[in-house]
């Protein structure tokens, strides 16, 4: 009983911790930069296959994990700054703007996808790390879903730290609360716009890394957890960060506790939480009036 | 010469013309009242200088250098800071927070906690509330909050919208003083107000604009006495 109790809390964290990471990717890309990015899964994947290859390249995953983060960073401020950037000139509004880019990045998700699709193939792939476990009061836990744990969790904090303290993470909050009072004070809206979508993509290519220290992955795997990262940001609130994270580790642990009685049952629960939340609190946990 | 030259501005909404030929300056460290009704043009004056309007003609100099075309993200660090009408605060964070962005210029962050204590000491009522989120501010407190993230740069010239706005007549005429406060320590304040009693009473010049236009300017002290200001403006 003990072991199965610590079994599903640490499952719940692990996913809990990862779906965390993701949700904060994606609702800063909407809070700031006005992006519902549909392509967020594909850029999950794209940082698990990134990951995938070094790691077949004999680097070491953490390290791996380590040099997605500059590469993620420059394919996500690059595609804002040129793509993005592009169709906010020619829209003539935010609310034209919201749906012109939900509608691009559903085109990019296709297009990652099947570049992906052409470079690795459609099978599932996966690598074997720290496959030994470790007794955690009395029962076994696999050291790589620890290790992706305390990843998950770590990376979740230093960002959420990083807005909370720094020049920059400041700026950001600003903007998503009152873009042109921010511009008013020096902040340069587009500029920290592209930023906040390579942080995103960052977020998304960390998670994919840590997906695949402990799950195999393939070329179709991120739909799923844009469905689930989009599920997670209207549960904790559109754009409200601390309720990502909140609603991140939720979703995770429901998810566990339906998947350890039947796995079938999980998306039918996911949508079930969003139907109760619509009906009960349609702002999401932590989300404002508006 | 003026710190802020305006000259024979004219602006557009669409085919609407809503600026004629306005021209007005403004002396270092005086306050400057512009007065109006509703739909005067006053605060889209404000926006030509802040660059949130582009003006079809004329000129806005500032300190001897154009400002027309200049981006919004740059005033603050020429020295003008600009006081939107709602205050432009950011809700969902703490005072302290607010007051750090109004020292956002990279030339300014790192005297921020000096300019913090200086802010704090002419606004006792801010360090109290230090840690709390701007949303659960008085309307008072906001506008102080407001007033105060001005005053985190080396700021020259304020432009203040509607700062009495929703304010009780004990705290606009707080607020009022604190505009008198700025000016003694030689900032030059603009105050865009329809308050215009208040206001008067405070400002050293004022030009009052009329679906605009402006159609009077002068010292204040002067306007007062002027029968077409105390009939239409004053009430008497």
């Amino acid at each position: 009983m003990l072991t199965t109790l610590i079994n599903v809390l640490s499952s719940g964290l692990i996913m809990g911790g990862v779906y965390a990471i993701i949700s904060m990717g994606l609702s800063m890309q909407y809070g700031v930069a006005r992006i519902l990015n549909v392509s967020h899964g594909e850029f999950i994947m794209l940082g698990a296959f990134l990951c995938f290859t070094l790691v077949r390249s004999h680097v070491h995953p953490i390290l791996s994990m380590l040099l997605c983060v500059p590469v993620m960073f420059v394919i996500g401020f690059v595609l804002h700054r040129t793509i993005y950037k592009k169709l906010s000139d020619v829209s003539g509004s935010t609310a034209a703007f919201e749906s012109n880019s939900m509608l691009v990045s559903f085109g990019l998700m296709f297009v990652v996808q099947n570049v992906a699709l052409l470079l690795w193939g459609s099978e599932q792939k996966g690598y074997t790390f720290l496959m030994r476990s470790v007794k955690i009061l009395g029962s076994p836990i696999a050291l790589n879903r620890l290790l992706v744990l305390v990843f998950a969790v770590a990376i979740s904090f230093a960002f959420y730290i990083f807005l909370e303290r720094s020049r920059l993470g400041k700026a950001i909050r600003a903007v998503s609360q009152d873009p042109s009072a921010a511009r008013l004070l020096g902040v340069r809206r587009t500029r920290v716009a592209a930023i906040c979508f390579g942080i995103g993509a960052i977020l998304a290519g960390c998670a994919g890394a840590l997906i695949t220290m402990i799950n195999q992955i393939n070329t179709s795997m991120g739909m799923n957890y844009t469905i689930i990262a989009i599920i997670v940001v209207v549960l904790g609130g559109m754009g409200s960060i601390p309720g990502s994270l909140l609603g991140g580790f939720i979703l995770g642990f429901i998810g566990t506790v339906v998947n350890y009685i039947d796995p079938s049952l999980s998306l039918v629960a996911y949508y079930l939480i969003i139907i109760v939340l619509l009906l009960v609190k349609p702002s999401g946990l932590m989300g404002g009036k508006s | 010469m003026a710190m802020l030259e305006i000259n024979g501005l004219n602006c557009f909404y669409g085919n609407v013309q809503v600026l004629w030929d306005v021209s007005m300056n403004i002396e270092q460290a005086e306050i400057v009242a512009l007065l109006g009704a509703n739909g005067a043009g006053k605060t889209t004056l404000l926006n030509s200088i802040t660059g949130l309007v582009a003006p079809r003609s004329g000129s806005i100099i500032f300190e001897g250098a154009e400002l027309m075309g200049a981006a919004s993200h740059t005033l603050l660090e020429k020295g003008i800071s600009y006081l939107p009408e709602n205050g432009g605060l950011f809700p969902d964070m703490s005072v302290r927070e607010n007051l750090e962005m109004g020292a956002y210029p990279r030339s300014v962050w790192k005297d921020r906690k000096a300019k913090l204590e200086k802010v704090f000491e002419m606004f006792p009522k801010l360090k109290e509330r230090e840690k709390q989120m701007a949303r659960t501010l008085s309307g008072g407190e906001r506008q102080m909050l407001a007033m105060g993230r001005s005053m985190m740069t080396d700021v020259k010239l304020c432009l203040f919208d509607e700062l009495s706005y929703g304010l009780s007549p004990l705290m606009a005429k707080e607020a009022f003083k604190i505009v008198q406060k700025m000016r003694d320590s030689g900032i030059t304040v603009m105050l865009v107000e329809q308050n215009v009693k208040q206001s008067m009473e405070i400002a050293d010049r004022a030009y009052v604009m009329e679906n605009g236009r402006i159609v009077l300017s002068g010292k204040c002290s002067e306007l007062m006495e002027d029968d077409y200001i105390k009939r239409a403006y004053l009430g008497l």
